[in-house]
């Protein structure tokens, strides 16, 4: 029996919470948008079919992937192409690439075919309308396309390691949602229940998009041996995921939308706050908190990464698991506030990725605590948005001290303070980080910089005779922006990264992985300070397979048979 | 061309930054740009216009200030709709309460958005008037008068509650149809916002590093 009797152990403080070190530690979760997705595919029981197959032995075609849901259908439109290996680029800047996808609201005619066909496979340079929902591109990891099409077209399965090491046949690097290139915005679908929880549309096109890689990789075998050619071993099968190649676009995301920050990370930490106050927790709990946690160590033993930095975050982490497996055994968890010493205790044994993996894990044995919270992770940002001119000038600088506490401490005119430019190229209007002292980029740079601008607003603050926040604003508009946010964040403690992002020794897969955690990606695996892959959906069910096995219960790999 | 509300927003809010305004007063060209859209009105249109006019002119000469009480005009002649709009929204109380006049002002329109904000801040339907023409902003949003577009008005007046006119009500639109002219225009002001190309930034901006082809 549950009881939050006691006193309950308050949400964790963003000033420890909304630091970027940590914030680049998080992991997938029961409230991440991927499986917030297939809980509702599943328990909606949406069925699943495939309109149009029609790929020739090049690989070049149309397919199209519908899902039916109580209310409307959606459907995955895409494009096979033979791209020659030289045009082979994961960059914004690329243009070509081996698929293309939209995620078509409806099931389309042929007319819509045709006129997607026009369009989708230029990516930026085409157009859509309002009757898509996203638009994305892929391309193949040779390494594993090449052997996986090899091994079958002769009957055999691919080499399970193999499999492993890269963990994916194709990784996206693009998925464009909301209104862009003119696809319809999100508030034309916001209110439908399938897409409340933020990204369902991206993650809806995702899930499609790897059945739809799996049947053009078995298809591209049989087409080369149709006498030989064998399909996938379905337990093999579900072992690849979707990979994603992910660069800088991410962060400006994250800056530009702080109330929806805020409410992604208020159920996480609403969410841990609940369970660490749980007084008691049942034998059969503890046991599934336990069975996560092995299965957490495997994940841990499977990632792998060429990146200095995450290679000592992979080896604090698969020791966090050990410590933290063997202080299990030695633990009683089932009374005093087991989950609020545990977490004590870790905070002190465990490295920061050890201590966000034991908070995605808590979550594990609770779904009647957790899941509920999936509604509130949407933001109404226009409420939010708007200046309060009334405020009295006393309390923006007392906002300012308690958000941007940490920025006030900074010495600004440290070059290392600020090193960084963020800036928007010419050529496909890419998103770039500069270096400011080195390259002439200063009137380029976008506000990507809160904790500089609240320092800078913060000098004028104190000198300021005006009242209100209105008479502030109007002899300072330089400080409309950073004033804004301060106001959104003194309303959400959790919508303000509390970190310099323009630091010399900023990272900002940091915030990349921030955002991709909350996706339900795993495997992050940094290419340089600015990029990285994950991998998406690995050990999920297809969508065939839905209502067979689980739609929440993927996430982790599966222990072998035997283990205890 | 169909453009959705969201890129005729990031358009907005580029040009708009582009052509000299501050980030946070860009930000709300961009919504404004937007709302107007979404209400059936020529929202980019009006803006490309007004960038174009006040290109290069200083906030000092655009920005209001109050000559007597109540009554707002600008240094430099005429007020910016989009500095005033946000410094009205700003002071959403103050209009609830009272009568507020502004001096001529170019693209009126503009000042639409922001006030239909301060409404909503401040719980009350507001009515600006100018040459003829009325609009009322809040929940039951309505205009008479045929001078919606005007590109200057002179003797505004910002009054809390409804008009007595008989109006059309805003027809809202999920879509926006921009002349290519505008769209070339405000892709020009957008422009000034990106960092030309050079082979340095190309190769280390968004972290070369290892393959990305294997």
């Amino acid at each position: 029996m549950e009881q939050t009797a006691g006193k309950p152990i308050p949400p964790r403080d963003p000033n420890h919470v909304m630091q970027l070190h940590r914030l680049g530690s998080f992991h997938q979760s029961r409230l991440s948008f991927m499986r917030i997705l297939l809980r509702r595919l599943e328990g909606e029981g949406w069925t699943f079919d495939r309109p149009v197959f029609d790929i020739n032995a090049k690989g070049v075609g149309r397919a199209v992937y519908s899902a039916h849901g109580p209310d409307r259908s959606y459907s995955l439109v895409a494009f096979a192409n033979d791209l020659p290996p030289e045009k082979r680029s994961d960059r914004v800047i690329a243009t070509e690439w081996d698929a293309t996808f939209t995620l078509f609201d409806g099931v389309p005619t042929t007319e819509d075919l045709d006129r997607l066909a026009d369009n989708v496979p230029k990516q930026e340079a085409g157009r859509v309308s309002e009757k898509e929902l996203s638009l994305s591109r892929a391309n193949r990891s040779v390494r594993l396309w090449d052997h996986v099409v090899d091994c079958l077209s002769k009957g055999q399965q691919p080499d399970r390691q193999k499999v492993a090491d890269v963990g994916y046949l194709m990784r996206t690097t693009a998925v464009y949602g909301s209104g862009k290139f003119g696809a319809a915005d999100r508030e034309m679908t916001a209110d439908r229940p399938e897409f409340l929880a933020p990204f369902q549309v991206e993650m809806l096109s995702v899930f499609l998009t790897r059945a739809f890689v799996m049947d053009l990789v078995e298809h591209m075998a049989k087409m080369r041996a149709p006498d030989t050619a064998v399909p996938l071993d379905p337990d093999l099968r579900r072992r690849f995921g979707i990979g994603n190649s992910t660069g800088l676009g991410m962060a400006p995301f994250l800056l530009n939308h702080p109330a929806l920050l805020n409410n992604w990370i208020g159920a996480r930490e609403e969410a841990l706050s609940r369970i660490r106050s749980l007084e008691t927790a049942h034998a059969t709990e503890v046991e599934t908190f336990r069975r996560f946690a092995l299965r957490a160590r495997l994940h841990a033993e499977e990632w792998t990464s060429e990146h200095p930095v995450q290679i000592e975050k992979l080896a604090a982490l698969r020791k966090d698991m050990a410590t933290l497996l063997a202080h299990l055994d030695s633990l009683d968890l089932t009374a005093d506030m087991p989950w609020n010493r545990l977490w004590l205790w870790a905070e002190g044994a465990l490295s920061v990725e050890g201590q966000e993996l034991l908070a995605s894990l808590l979550m594990e044995p609770y779904p009647h605590l957790v899941d509920g919270m999936a509604t509130c992770m949407a933001a109404d940002e226009p409420a939010t948005w708007r200046i309060n001119g009334a405020m009295p000038l006393e309390e923006l600088r007392a906002l300012v001290k308690d958000i941007y506490g940490w920025a006030l401490d900074i010495d600004w005119t440290a070059r290392e303070a600020q090193a960084r430019v963020w800036y928007t190229s010419e050529a496909k209007l890419e998103p770039r980080l500069g270096e400011r002292f080195e390259e002439d980029l200063d009137a380029y740079e976008q506000p990507l910089c809160p904790g500089r601008d609240a320092a800078r607003m913060h000098a004028d603050l104190q000198a300021s005779n005006e009242a209100t926040v209105a008479g502030f604003l109007m002899r300072h508009p330089e400080h409309r922006h950073v004033a804004r946010r301060a106001q959104i964040a003194g309303r959400l403690p959790y919508a303000e990264i509390r970190d310099n992002t323009i630091d010399a020794s900023v990272m900002p897969i940091d915030m990349l992985r921030l955002k991709l955690s909350f996706f339900g990606a795993c495997h992050f695996d940094p290419r340089s300070d600015r990029w990285l892959r994950i991998n998406m959906y690995q050990h999920a069910p297809f969508p065939h397979e839905l209502g067979d096995r689980s739609g929440d219960d993927w996430a982790y790999p599966f222990l072998k048979e035997g283990v205890v | 061309m169909s453009w959705s509300l969201n890129e005729i927003e990031t358009l907005s809010r580029k040009a708009a930054r582009g052509a000299g305004l501050s980030w946070g007063l860009a930000e709300e060209a961009g919504k404004a740009a937007r709302w107007l859209t979404a209400a059936g009105l020529p929202g980019p249109q009006v803006l490309a216009d007004l960038l174009t006019r006040n290109d290069g002119a200083d906030y000092e000469t655009l920005c209001p200030m109050e000559a007597e009480e109540d009554a707002w005009v600008a240094k430099g002649g005429t007020l910016c709709p989009l500095i005033s709009g946000a410094v009205l929204c700003d002071n959403a109380q103050r209009l609830g309460a009272g009568e507020l006049t502004l001096g001529r002002t170019a693209a009126p329109m503009l000042l639409l958005p922001y006030l239909d904000a301060a409404a909503q801040q401040c719980g009350t339907a507001l009515t600006i008037r100018w040459n003829g023409t009325a609009i009322t902003l809040g929940d039951s949003a309505q205009t008479s008068g045929q001078g919606l577009d005007a590109a200057l008005a002179e003797g505004i007046t910002i009054t809390a509650g409804t008009s007595d006119q008989t109006g059309t009500a805003l027809q809202k639109q999920t879509r926006g149809d921009m002349p290519a002219e505008v769209a070339k225009t405000l892709t020009a002001f957008a422009e000034r916002t990106y960092a030309p190309e050079t082979e340095a930034s190309r190769l280390s901006g968004a972290g070369a590093g290892l393959t990305d082809n294997d």
